[in-house]
């Protein structure tokens, strides 16, 4: 145990004074939440503010019906070629050219759910229904969420907490890397230190630090982002299957980083392997771009990548409020590959030797 | 007394060493000679466990080894202490034992005046002195120093071979490899030249050096003018 204890010390020390390191595990998730939060918030209608105008008989009173939901009526142009030239400008979005033919007119550049919720608006106004009166006719139960529906700052947290865990990678096997080029680890295992006790010595601290991460992302969704003008993190009721989930990814993460270091000859090749590794993972997991944007054959693609597995897991706990049973299938996989890559790296060392 | 029987290894089709015997002698300095790519380093590895042998064997009672390697085998952003604590700890030295082997080779590599500067700012010196200290933690009985003057001042090499000469004990082994012939034959009193993996002169040091003003001249004569890298 003694030997364990100085072996975590010693990685703590030296990950303390890796600023780099710190930066990439701490600071890079925690402002690309910050980012993603608020740049993504109109894309899941957080704060959507679209912003249109109605020319034509009794304009005032559909104006006056359409607005809500993130509609605002603006000053209605002069005439139809004054709207395309303000739609056409950017500084409407929206036109309706109410009359027996109704029409709308659409900025390109706004999204399509955007248009088609506008054009159901207008064809219950022009129905002679008001868009609220409908709303309510129906109510929308979003099951499990905590806020009622998914928000952009609910969508970046654990996708970029999940990035920022696999990142682990980068200061795990460029420590790892020193240790061989300077022969530290030599020294070490001429010491009588066992090689799987130096790898137990490097996944414990790792690990903690994941579990660190965690609890930070967490704060900055909950504290930040609000302070920069998003939603706050809506926490989840069940602390234990979120911790779950953190320790399943983790697991996974150093798998990934052990490998690495056990693999990369060189700090460049582990950077390179490790960074474009995660960011591959990451683009096709649905971190970058959810995946319920992506079409129907991405979405079965980003099915191969770890960072989707543990988003999964993430999202069982955080927004459908899932019990222990709904992220089984996510964190069985993520310790299958989290094994198997500890495996590989053993094999891969005893390949190689020290 | 190390015996080294008839040790072979190769890296995949080349042979490193090739039926290698060698007798070192307690409380000797034993002096590892060769040209670069010889086997001194590999006979090394095999020595301190890091590399099997194909063939052959290493007979003795050594147990508890100190490798002192030719890299700075340090960790850069930790301290000369946590450094010294740390190897310390993974060898399992522990509360007054590993106290009273700091106090001991802190003092006998004189670094008392650096041990809260971090490795990386030492000077060239300071930096052998420590990988030196850290391989006699756990005071070995065969201590394995691989070129451990490689560049240092002039001062720091005399205090260095000093030291080195200083750790002989009854009990204990040393094996020491370096190019510097000079200093091998001021603090060696047996030696071994080898060369592509074969040992070609070994035994003390006044037997190899037999009529010949300096081990250069021997170990010149022996292993030829051609340079290998």
């Amino acid at each position: 145990m003694r030997r364990l204890a100085a072996l975590w010390a010693k990685e703590w020390l030296a990950l303390s004074r890796d600023l780099h390191g710190l930066a990439v595990l701490f600071l890079m998730p925690a402002a690309f939440i910050a980012i993603m939060s608020l740049a993504l918030s109109d894309t899941f209608g957080d704060r959507m503010r679209v912003d249109f105008a109605v020319l034509g008989p009794d304009a005032a009173r559909i104006a006056s019906d359409l607005e809500g939901d993130g509609f605002r009526a603006a000053a209605a142009p002069a005439n139809e070629a004054a709207a395309r030239d303000a739609v056409r400008q950017g500084k409407l979005s929206l036109v309706l050219l109410a009359g027996p033919r109704p029409v709308v007119l659409a900025d390109p550049a706004l999204p399509q759910p955007q248009v088609l919720a506008f054009r159901m608006r207008a064809l219950a106004v022009t129905l002679g229904a008001r868009p609220a009166d409908l709303a309510q006719a129906i109510e929308v139960e979003a099951v499990g969420m905590p806020r009622g529906r998914l928000s952009s700052v609910q969508q970046s947290v654990p996708a970029w907490l999940i990035f920022g865990m696999f990142f682990l990678v980068l200061p795990m096997s460029s420590l790892f890397i020193v240790e061989r080029r300077d022969g530290t680890l030599a020294r070490l295992v001429a010491q009588g230190v066992p090689f799987p006790l130096i790898l137990a010595g490097k996944i414990a601290p790792y690990f903690l630090i994941n579990l660190a991460q965690a609890g930070l992302m967490l704060l900055v969704g909950r504290s930040v982002v609000p302070w920069l003008g998003g939603e706050a993190l809506a926490l989840p009721a069940r602390w234990d299957l979120l911790l779950l989930a953190a320790a399943c990814t983790s697991v996974a993460a150093l798998g990934w980083g052990l490998l690495v270091a056990a693999g990369a000859r060189t700090l460049e090749q582990a950077t390179v392997i490790g960074g474009v590794g995660n960011i591959l993972a990451a683009a096709l997991g649905g971190i970058m771009v959810p995946r319920f944007v992506m079409p129907q054959a991405m979405q079965r693609w980003a099915e191969l990548s770890p960072m989707a597995w543990a988003l999964d897991a993430f999202h069982a706990v955080m927004l459908r409020e899932g019990a222990g049973a709904a992220l089984a299938p996510a964190c069985l996989k993520l310790l299958a590959l989290g094994a198997a890559l500890l495996a590989a790296a053993f094999w891969l060392h005893r390949r190689r030797g020290v | 007394m190390l015996k080294i029987e008839s040790l072979s290894f190769s890296y995949g089709k080349t042979k490193v060493l090739d039926d290698v015997t060698l007798s070192i002698p307690d409380r000797a300095v034993f002096g590892l000679l060769g040209p670069n790519g010889a086997g001194k380093t590999t006979l090394i590895s095999i020595l301190s466990g890091l590399r099997r042998p194909a063939a052959g064997r290493v007979e003795g009672d050594s147990r508890n080894i100190g490798l002192v390697p030719q890299e700075l085998a340090f960790y850069p952003m930790l301290t000369a202490r946590e450094n010294l604590r740390f190897f310390g700890g993974v060898q399992n030295l522990g509360g007054a034992r590993l106290r009273e082997r700091l106090e001991a080779v802190v003092a006998f590599a004189r670094l008392d005046g650096v041990l809260d500067r971090r490795a990386a700012e030492l000077s060239g010196g300071l930096k052998r002195r420590l990988n030196l200290a850290i391989g006699l933690l756990t005071e070995p009985d065969l201590v394995l120093l691989d070129e451990p003057t490689v560049g240092v001042d002039p001062q720091s090499r005399a205090f260095l071979l000093e030291s080195i000469g200083a750790m002989r004990s009854p009990a204990r082994h040393i094996l020491y490899t370096s190019h510097y012939m000079e200093e091998v034959q001021a603090i060696c009193d047996h030696v071994a030249i080898i060369d592509a993996g074969r040992v070609l002169a070994a035994g003390p040091l006044a037997a190899v050096l037999g009529g010949a003003a300096s081990l250069e001249e021997v170990f010149l004569g022996l292993t030829n003018r051609r340079l290998r890298d």
